[in-house]
């Protein structure tokens, strides 16, 4: 994709359970501070466009595009709201570069988890209202018929299941944000109650607080704010069949066709050979290895092996969730497709620490909005060296 | 934000509610599933001939080549199961004091599945892909609603 697009300024705050005492407009602020200082803008003078993503019903308002300028330096700016995950806004401001409405554009998700008293009636309400939210089942257990299906049609096991989670958990200990990091064992995890069998608790992200802001340029502007740019070399995105009725079960369907596209813009032909570490949707344990299946990284029966070879650890094959994924950092809702992009960039710029993985070049950060939605979103993303100079 | 909360009832918090009630329109060819559901104890699905899928419940229009749909397929009741799960906690995360199954179920003649209970579970394991029956309520208790169907039963 010509001209560049790239990340030059990343921010977060909170990423812990709860986040007591302060506001989701201070943890915004916090976040956006830090992106703003990080990229080396000033938001009232050198932002041209905001963009954030939010769901009302999780912010316990409506039109939320009215909460959000204020404490990310937009007031009486272009500014708007996505309903959806951050990774959908991530790729608006990008069009908004791409398209020359803007320069250098900011976009924010966060979560405020922990006021939401009644989360799990409003992720139910998410359901057809006539035809399954009347029968009273969760998202849970939606979560539960989609793994059942996936083992089936694969031949994984609970126990790869259980593995995803026992190394998430276990990779965020290296991760000073994340806000569940342990040390969990496969049989840890294989122990633990079944919530909607075979989907056991400890197989579940836990909620977490937190925000997460970044300043994305073009490639002019990157060049004068950075030396590190990360660039955006293809996006893609997709819904699958919506309904829980025609839906293709068993697959992560939007995934393969945001990947197609994303690999297509990004002139990616063999994704497990040209990059080098994957960001994706971890918030039931199995959709990690559905969704690396989607994006072409290895079929069902190879991630069995690179599973029990330890290939997705840090320092194998292909670091899988290195940032502890959100099992291990804790789920932000309409944030983590950030998350994911924040891990990368961390990552790509040689910042990510102890979880660093050697000879980063070229990353994937996929994020998929919570069940029973189907929509994913998909970015491919490269330091300097990646990307060809 | 450099003094840091150190006792949780220090916080100050509003409690709020949100005062939803809406009115759910299934449709003309909702209304037509469940006006057969009640009256005729059957589920109808929409054909699309081009597509080669039947739908069910009915819908006026076919998502995949975006054709205009009747819905005059009668399926099942028998069918097989597409997958199911064991729910163990309630909405928020509580503990039932019933296991509930849940399935899927494709019924025969169809290529879309229905998701409901599984009532009669039996003795025998579930097992995807096994044949399954839809459990239609008694003719004097059908309203017209998804709680016209009981559930599902193994039927071996």
């Amino acid at each position: 994709m010509e001209p560049r697009v790239a990340v030059v300024g990343i921010g977060h705050a909170g990423f812990a359970p709860i986040t007591a005492g302060v506001s989701y407009k201070e943890l915004m602020f916090e976040a956006a501070q830090r992106a703003y200082f990080d990229a080396g803008v000033d938001p009232r003078t050198g932002v041209d466009s905001f963009v954030c993503c939010s769901e009302d019903f999780l912010e316990g308002t409506s039109i939320f595009d009215e909460y959000v300028p204020d404490q990310l330096g937009a007031v009486q700016r272009p500014v708007q709201t996505v309903a959806g995950d951050g990774l959908f806004g991530f790729v608006t401001a990008l069009m908004l570069i791409r398209s020359g409405i803007a320069s250098v554009v900011a976009v924010e998700a966060h979560s405020k988890v922990s006021d939401v008293r009644s989360l799990g009636a409003i992720e139910a309400f998410a359901l057809d209202p006539v035809l399954n939210r009347p029968l009273g089942i969760s998202t849970l257990n939606v979560a539960g018929l989609e793994m059942n299906a996936f083992l089936e049609r694969t031949g994984l096991s609970e126990e790869h299941c259980a593995m995803v989670a026992s190394k998430n958990r276990t990779n965020a200990l290296d991760n000073p944000r994340a806000a569940y990091p342990a040390h969990l064992s496969v049989e840890d995890v294989d122990d633990s109650t079944p919530v909607s069998w075979p989907l056991r608790d400890l197989e579940v992200a836990r909620r977490a607080d937190g925000c997460v802001v970044m300043v994305l340029a073009s490639e002019e502007r990157a060049r004068q704010l950075t030396e590190a740019p990360v660039w955006i070399l293809g996006a893609g995105w997709a819904s699958s069949s919506p309904s829980l009725e025609s839906r293709l079960w068993g697959h992560a369907e939007s995934t393969t066709r945001a990947a197609e596209m994303a690999y297509r813009l990004a002139d990616v032909g063999d994704p497990a050979e040209e990059i080098d570490l994957a960001e994706v949707d971890d918030v039931y344990a199995f959709r990690e290895l559905e969704h690396l299946e989607a994006l072409g990284i290895a079929t069902g029966p190879e991630l069995a092996s690179l599973l029990e070879a330890g290939d997705l650890d840090i320092g194998g094959e292909m670091s899988v969730n290195a940032s502890g994924g959100s099992i291990g950092q804790g789920n932000l809702f309409e944030a983590n497709g950030l998350v994911r992009v924040l891990e990368c960039v961390e990552q790509l710029r040689g910042e990510a620490g102890e979880r660093q993985v050697d000879e980063a070049y070229v990353a994937v950060a996929q994020s998929a909005r919570q069940v029973p939605s189907t929509s994913s979103a998909v970015v491919i993303l490269a330091n300097d060296a990646g990307a060809g100079g | 934000m450099l003094e840091k909360l150190e006792r949780p009832d220090e916080v100050r918090r509003w409690k709020g509610r949100i005062p939803v009630s809406h009115r759910y329109t299934p449709g003309v060819a909702g209304d037509v599933f469940f006006t057969a559901l009640r009256d005729r104890g059957v589920l109808l699905g929409s054909r699309c001939d081009s597509c080669d899928y039947t739908y069910v419940p009915a819908r006026l229009f076919c998502e995949r080549c975006f054709a205009e749909l009747s819905a005059d397929a009668e399926v099942g009741p028998g069918g097989r199961l597409v997958s199911f799960t064991i729910s163990y906690t309630g909405l928020e995360g509580e503990p039932l004091e019933q296991p509930v199954a849940i399935g899927l179920v494709r019924p025969d003649g169809a290529d879309a599945a229905i998701v409901h209970r599984i009532v009669e579970t039996g003795d025998e394991p579930l097992e995807i892909g096994q044949r399954m029956e839809v459990v239609v309520k008694p003719d004097e208790e059908r309203t017209g609603s998804i709680h016209d169907i009981d559930g599902f039963r193994p039927t071996g």
